[in-house]
């Protein structure tokens, strides 16, 4: 066992003797030559040549370890290693240590560093005996080399012992045994299982099955991958600065300084003399004369730096000289035409900003060049030239680039808003002069209309033949005419001057015909048995309005009763149930807006002071609201409570006419000057939108009063306006407002075009009233 | 035949002709052709009727049908858009083409036209009649809105006028008349009655009698439309009042007229008009109110006449029972409807429908139906206001429109519509009639020019009424027929 510990011993020290040597060259070399080739080797750093006996040579190794201990390190680690070896050797071949006492004993007392490890005694024979401590095996001393003293059967094969039942002895005497091999079998099952660091090989010193340790294993994976074998180690340790780079301010030496520093030097000298000389002869000139300068000043030599510039391929470092754009021919005094630019194209450059410009010049053209002016952006480039110069900071504009489109609200499209009404359908034409004011019977059947001739014509709204018509107004023009509300009775109220006449047109079977008459007549005895209130003077008063049948000549043409009032009426408007209607004349003073009742034949004026001139009424559709509107606002008041409910501001200098939304909670107001204005009843008393859309006054408004979200309105530049104006239950919304058709048509005539407009009852179909004498029904 | 060689570029293609009429059947070695694929229908026409193939005395035009539409491209644009090759061999079923429907005559009337009718040897009414109708001898019977009903023979003359109101006629816009019988007239307006004629015609043909023989009450609004069934004696009337009427045009057995009706409950003096004939009134056999808008047309299905079918501004198409009077089926639209044709010639029995939308609609009434809308014809610029039923094609109908135009369609010219039309299959006009009083004028809203209404005849051709005060007849001879057949 011996050869290979010393091997390997041998190779840790030396690192110098090649690993293929074997036993037998092992075997040839003494301990002795071993040892001293050892210390040789490794105490290199002693000059000294050690010929001396390897005592001395150790006793000497020893002194100078003792001396130079703290001063290096490495050597003495080394002799410990070897100290360990030696060591390790006293163990392995205890038998032989007899033999190798002395030579084993000086190396182990190298070890310690204060005192001999070991004790000398005398022996049973009287001589000297070195009695060695035990070795404690500290942190550093590594055992790890040292074999596992298993079987002492000494150097030989172990094929001795083949045919025994053991394979040698243990340090003890006893046998060991030879280890069981396993049947067939286990050998199968252990082929198959292969146990982890199996290797296939029995170890031939104790017989079992050579397998690698898990160290092993990890070196050998080390080795496999390239790494240093060694685990922890560090092949790029941080270095450790033993010598700082630093120079040091202060000056070593306190030496006085040289003389040579205060001398002046005569080499220097020399050369100063030999200018000196030569400015003296005129070889050097010492300046230039003036004059030339002068003229190097005059001519300035300027580099194009890409005056010779190849074309080269594009590259990131190859940034090429941006080209100027020759000059193309609108940048002529006299382009061609297609060149010079439109009056659109000019406008459209002045109104664009000059950053935004595609050109900083417009083509223009000139006869002859004489005529071309001064260059008017002269001064203006210079001083942004000198301001580049300058590298002058100029704060740019910064703009967002924003596409407007996209600002704009969402609104959907008007095709998505079908149906509204977008053709004329049928054309009414009979009127002479203006149609003022134009309704669609609740059903839907029959449209009436009144104009400035007088008459009140109806008109089948589908076909748009006139069925009926009576002339009321002798010198007066129809203001207004409205159907009662309800499809129970057919009841026609027309206005013309002062009077209101209520019509019962011979139009609708006999049936409907009498209910309606019945509800006209109903009120006859009322009037005559109502007390007329008393003036101061105790005369009677005059009745605010007069209740009468009109005549024989109209009452067979249908129109039943005439109620007089003092002014010219303007607006009738009704009451859902259509037992109320109200009128407005603008010019009375007090009796502006009234108050009639078709039942009672009563009339009442509920306002006895107005703030403005009243310009039209309107009773809530569904609450016990009356709205009035004057020249600003719109007031309205509750009828139960006779009080003051809101006042709607709209903003409009005059208003001309409004609507509430079926819903009730929505008004539209249109305006004199060109406003129409949404205002949301609860929201406030402003309007939630204003839509200036038209070009001239705006004369009517009106919702769809028969499920779709339509309103319209009617101006004066002869079109119509069709919104979408969908109001949603939900109070957090807004209405969505989109304006999706403009209806034109009706002509113009002395300032004046669409007078009045109404809705279908049911369909998406509106009808107007033009200046042109006209009635258009559009669907 | 294939001796044609192709000349330089242009392609060739193999077609096989095929008809369904047997007198213009070619025979059966020509059927197969190889001609060029730049041709149209012209030259496809002329092929036909040069002399190696039909050989006709006088040329026939005609018309070319791949897969049931018309070709109204090159061939080689047809086999472009359907992805085919030249190899194919195409199937090119050729039908008489339509000529255009040329301008006959008009009848003068006093006041807005508002109804039309024809009584003819083929028109129902002339089928009902025991004795039927005497070639040359078709009468057309108009309605005007001065509540005068007319009957015209051929040559324009009025030959009889109904009685003004204080005898017994109308007292207010005729909206509907119609031929019961050659016989019996019945008609219908704004006076919301029914009135039965009987009408008589002397010996020589050149005068005749309207005597009114029955009043019918019970609708409460204008009767825009009116029906009959002679074989029955049965009376359809739509109503402003969103009532269908249904009435019987035998005195004996029609109801009581509801008092509350008749002209004599109204004690005014204006409208004491009291008839001194005394005609017999009645009253309905039923009115149903299925609809909930005014009604606008209503009739019966010419195959079955215990069905009837009615439009109205409510946006749907019902199907009723008469029997029972009961609604049996609904169809919703998306517009009102104003005008209503039964389209019979086709296997499966199509309504068209004329919207205030400016289009006709094709509905499958069939309860079992699935899809609502076949098709939509697009092309008139107004309501439409009534529609027809080409009398010799299954594939034809004509519509009139307050725009002052009668279109004629054919069914099987279509195409695919765009998504701004609602998709779907859209079709075409064949055909535009425009009054002859204000031709290449538009009139804003059709004025004076609104067609009221128009039948097709076989024997009279396009007759058609309207706000120009003109019954105007347009002869489509040839057009969907052959000459003398």
């Amino acid at each position: 066992m011996a050869p290979p510990t010393i091997l390997r011993k041998r190779k840790a020290a030396t690192r110098d003797v090649p690993e293929s040597s074997d036993v037998e060259s092992d075997a040839e070399f003494g301990d002795g030559l071993l040892e001293g080739i050892l210390s040789q080797s490794e105490d290199s750093e002693n000059d000294s040549a050690e010929e001396g006996s390897e005592e001395e040579e150790d006793e000497e190794e020893d002194d100078e370890e003792l001396s130079g201990l703290d001063s290096d390190e490495i050597p003495s680690d080394e002799d410990e290693e070897m100290d360990d070896e030696n060591g390790g050797l006293v163990k392995n071949n205890g038998t032989k240590a007899d033999e190798k006492d002395s030579n084993v004993a000086q190396p182990a007392a190298e070890d310690d560093e204060d005192k001999p490890n070991y004790r000398v005694t005398t022996d049973a024979n009287g001589g000297v005996r070195y009695e060695y401590d035990e070795i404690d095996p500290v942190y550093d001393s590594d055992d790890s080399d040292a074999p596992v003293t298993t079987n002492t059967i000494g150097n030989i094969p172990l094929s001795f012992y083949d045919s025994y039942p053991h394979i040698g002895y243990d340090i003890n005497g006893k046998k060991i045994m030879r280890p069981a091999k396993g049947e067939a079998l286990d050998a199968l099952l252990d082929s198959i299982e292969v146990p982890k660091g199996w290797t296939g090989l029995t170890d031939p010193a104790t017989g079992k099955p050579l397998n690698l340790s898990q160290e092993e294993l990890e070196i050998l994976r080390r080795i496999q991958a390239n790494e240093v074998p060694e685990e922890g180690y560090d092949p790029y340790p941080a270095t450790v600065e033993y010598f700082t780079g630093i120079e040091e301010v202060m000056p070593l030496s306190a030496a006085p300084e040289p003389k040579r520093r205060f001398l002046p030097s005569k080499h220097e000298a020399k050369r100063v003399m030999k200018i000196v000389r030569a400015i003296r002869e005129g070889r050097i000139l010492p300046y230039r004369p003036p004059e030339e300068r002068e003229e190097e000043e005059d001519e300035e030599v300027h580099y194009d730096i890409w005056q010779d510039e190849q074309p080269r391929p594009e590259h990131v470092m190859n940034i090429p000289a941006p080209k100027m754009a020759p000059p193309g021919y609108d940048l002529s005094y006299n382009p061609p035409p297609e060149y010079l630019p439109t009056k659109a194209e000019k406008q459209a450059w002045e109104s664009t900003d000059p950053e935004d410009r595609e050109k900083e010049y417009l083509p223009t053209g000139y006869d002859s060049l004489r005529k071309v002016p001064a260059y008017d952006r002269f001064i203006k480039e210079r001083f942004e030239r000198s301001l580049d110069l300058y590298l002058a900071p100029r704060v740019r504009k910064n703009r967002l680039n924003i596409d407007p489109a996209s600002l704009l609200p969402k609104l959907p499209r008007p095709e998505e808003l079908k149906p509204f009404p977008t053709v004329c359908s049928t054309l009414f034409r009979g009127h002479e002069g203006r149609v003022r004011s134009l309704a669609l019977d609740p059903s839907g059947t029959w449209l009436a209309s009144g104009g400035d001739d007088g008459t009140v014509r109806v008109w089948e709204a589908s076909t748009g033949r006139q069925i009926w018509s009576a002339k009321i107004g002798d010198e007066d023009a129809v203001d207004a005419v409205r159907w009662r509300p309800g499809r129970e009775a057919v009841i026609l109220s027309a206005a013309a001057g002062e009077d209101i006449y209520l019509i019962v047109p011979p139009i609708m079977d006999p049936e409907t015909e009498t209910i309606s008459r019945e509800l006209v007549d109903a009120g006859f005895g009322y009037a005559t048995n109502a007390t007329q209130p008393l003036t101061a003077n105790g005369q009677r008063k005059d009745p605010v309005a007069k209740w009468a049948r009109p005549g024989s000549r109209l009452e067979d043409e249908g129109v039943l009763l005439k109620i007089t009032v003092r002014t010219t009426v303007k607006v009738i408007s009704w009451h859902r149930r259509g037992d109320f209607f109200s009128t407005v004349s603008p010019t009375a003073q007090r009796s502006a807006v009234a108050i009639h009742t078709l039942s009672k034949h009563l009339t009442q004026i509920p306002f006895r002071r107005l703030p403005g001139l009243p310009q039209t009424v309107q009773f809530h559709p569904s609450r016990p609201l009356f709205f009035v509107a004057t020249q600003r606002t719109i007031r309205s008041y509750d009828l139960q409570k006779q009080e003051l409910v809101k006042i709607i501001q709209p903003g409009a200098r005059w208003i001309s006419s409004f609507d509430i939304h079926p819903g009730g909670d929505n008004l539209i107001v249109g305006s004199y000057d060109r406003r129409l204005l949404w205002h949301d009843l609860d929201l406030s008393t402003r309007p939630y939108k204003t839509m200036r859309f038209h070009q001239k006054a705006i004369r009517a408004v009106k919702y769809h009063k028969g499920g779709f979200p339509l309103f319209a309105d009617a101006s004066d530049d002869g079109s119509l306006q069709i919104f979408h104006g969908k109001v949603v239950g939900d109070m957090m919304e807004n209405a969505t407002i989109v304006p999706v058709k403009v209806l034109k048509g009706h002509k113009v005539k002395n300032a004046l075009g669409v007078m009045d407009i109404d809705w279908h009852p049911r369909e998406p179909w509106c009808v107007s009233a033009g200046a042109d004498g006209t009635c258009r029904l559009w669907m | 035949m294939d001796d044609q060689t192709p000349q330089n570029g242009t392609r060739q293609v193999h077609v096989h002709f095929s008809t369904n009429f047997p007198d213009i059947e070619l025979p059966e070695g020509k059927r197969q052709l190889l001609v060029p694929t730049d041709v149209r229908r012209y030259q496809l026409s002329q092929i036909l009727n040069s002399e190696s193939m039909l050989d006709t005395p006088a040329p026939i035009p005609f018309d070319f049908l791949i897969n049931g539409t018309f070709l109204r491209t090159t061939l080689d644009e047809y086999l472009t858009a359907n992805g085919l090759s030249s190899e194919t061999t195409l199937n090119l079923q050729y039908v008489r083409s339509l000529i255009p429907p040329l301008y006959e005559a008009s009848f003068e009337h006093d006041d807005w036209v508002s109804c039309v009718d024809v009584l003819s040897k083929s028109s129902p009414a002339g089928s009902w009649g025991n004795g039927g109708v005497i070639p040359g001898q078709e009468r057309i019977l108009s309605g005007s809105y001065d509540g005068l009903l007319r009957v015209w023979n051929k040559s324009a003359q009025a030959i009889a006028t109904s009685p003004s109101a204080s005898a017994g006629g109308h007292t207010a816009s005729i909206k509907a008349a119609k031929f019961i019988s050659p016989t019996q007239i019945a008609s219908a307006g704004m006076d919301r009655t029914i009135r039965v004629w009987k009408y008589t015609e002397a010996e020589d043909h050149f005068s005749a009698q309207l005597k009114p023989t029955l009043e019918l009450y019970g609708h409460k609004g204008y009767i825009h439309s009116i029906d009959v069934h002679g074989p029955s004696n049965r009376i359809l009337t739509a109503s402003q009042d969103d009532k269908i009427g249904i009435w019987t045009s035998v005195a004996s057995s029609a109801p009581e007229a509801p008092s509350t009706l008749l002209p004599s409950a109204l004690t005014s003096k204006r409208r004491k008009l009291s008839t001194s004939t005394s005609t017999p009134q009645r009253g309905p056999l039923s009115l149903i109110s299925a609809h909930t808008a005014p009604v606008q047309a209503v009739i019966f299905n010419p195959l079955d006449p215990t069905v009837a079918y009615s439009c109205g501004q409510d946006h749907t198409v019902r199907t009723f029972d008469l029997t029972t009077s009961r609604n049996v089926d609904t169809r919703t639209t998306s517009h009102p409807l104003f005008s209503l044709s039964a389209l019979p010639g086709i296997s499966s029995q199509l309504l068209a429908a004329g919207t205030t939308a400016r289009h006709i609609t094709l509905l499958d009434p069939r309860v079992s139906a699935q899809t609502t809308q076949v098709m939509t014809l697009r092309g008139h610029t107004n309501l439409v206001s009534s529609i027809a039923p080409d009398p010799s094609s299954n594939y034809g109908l004509i519509s009139g429109s307050y725009d002052g135009t009668c279109r004629i369609w054919d069914l099987r010219s279509t195409r695919h519509g765009t998504k701004e039309e609602g998709s779907g299959i859209v079709g075409e006009s064949v055909y535009v009639i425009d009054r002859e009083v204000a031709k290449d004028k538009k009139p804003v809203g059709g004025e004076g020019v609104k067609v009221f209404s128009v039948n097709w005849d076989v024997d009279l051709g396009i007759v058609s009424a309207g706000e120009d005060k003109r019954v105007q007849i347009n002869r489509g001879r040839g057009v969907t027929r052959p000459e003398g057949v």
